[in-house]
């Protein structure tokens, strides 16, 4: 089914990952109006609700988006699946649309911009948000974990698919 | 539609890659705490600071307090309009037809012409 109409309205884009959350705020698709990363410890959820909570509260989205956990392409672990459903339900006692966008949207929207991996999707971000590049982490070795600043760019990237998506015509 | 925010201190902030503490001496404070809490919307900051921070961020106050200037701009709205309705029921004169002039300017919807 499809959303109504939110290309115009403030959203907020939330990435749990193992170690807290990444967010972005946004007006539209071009109006980044906030980001950053919050720490959680790996075992506890209780603190990344509190602060979706918190982000909610002061800014009054209009939507909430989030990745698609049951989406079969989702490679994230049961507790980050589960985190996922939980601020889902968070959202909706805070009377705020939840909308699951997921991976596979993300990587087809930003496959048109010669961006593939996840490194090239945040450089690609960085390049349409300028305030965002002092937060770029650098590429990735195997035997890094990931930056938990590459969340927030996970956050943008499922925001303005979301975006993108709404304003994406309808196939019949 | 969406309602701005009151402001948007902390995008601004932010874009320009200063912290709360930045800001904060900028401003001639000791702490963040202060910007902190503009940036909540849990207070408003005094008319010397709102100027400050227009000319440290460069963008117009109507702007940077969109939410703030929205609901300032309502209610001048209604009150113009409520004065209107009194001095309708004055005698008029030259003087009354100047200020119902000036109120008029006030009511109609230019300003929101401007900003779009």
């Amino acid at each position: 089914m499809r959303a109504p109409n939110l290309a115009e309205s403030r959203i907020v884009a939330v990435h749990p990952t193992s170690r807290g959350f990444g967010f972005a705020v946004f007006e539209g698709p071009g109006r980044l109006i906030d980001w950053g990363t919050r720490t959680a410890p790996p075992d506890r959820d209780a603190p990344t609700l509190d602060g979706v909570g918190s982000l909610i509260a002061l800014y009054q989205p209009a939507a909430m988006i989030v990745e698609d956990p049951a989406a079969p392409t989702c490679r994230r672990c049961p507790r980050v699946k589960a985190l996922i459903g939980s601020l889902c339900d968070l959202a909706g006692r805070s009377r705020v649309r939840a909308f699951p966008v997921a991976r596979t949207e993300v990587t087809r929207l930003f496959a048109r911009g010669q961006a593939a991996t996840k490194h090239e999707i945040a450089r690609t971000i960085a390049e349409h948000f300028p305030e965002l590049e002092p937060r770029l982490p650098p590429r990735r070795k195997p035997w890094m974990s990931q930056d938990e600043r590459m969340s927030i760019f996970d956050a943008v990237a499922f925001g303005l698919t979301f975006f993108y998506l709404q304003d994406e015509p309808q196939e019949d | 539609m969406y309602h701005k925010l009151e402001n948007y201190l902390r995008a601004h902030r932010k874009r320009s890659g200063l912290t709360q503490d930045d800001v904060a001496f900028l401003l001639g404070s000791r702490s963040g705490t202060k910007v902190s809490r503009y940036e909540q919307f849990r207070r408003l900051p005094t008319l010397p600071t709102a100027l400050a921070l227009e000319i440290l961020f460069d963008v117009p106050g109507q702007d940077l307090f969109a939410g703030l200037y929205q609901e300032l701009e309502r209610t001048l709205t209604r009150r113009a309009e409520d004065l209107i309705k009194r001095l309708h029921a004055q005698p008029p004169n030259r003087v009354t037809e100047r200020k119902l002039s000036s109120l008029r300017s006030v009511c109609l919807p230019r300003r929101k012409g401007r900003r779009e």
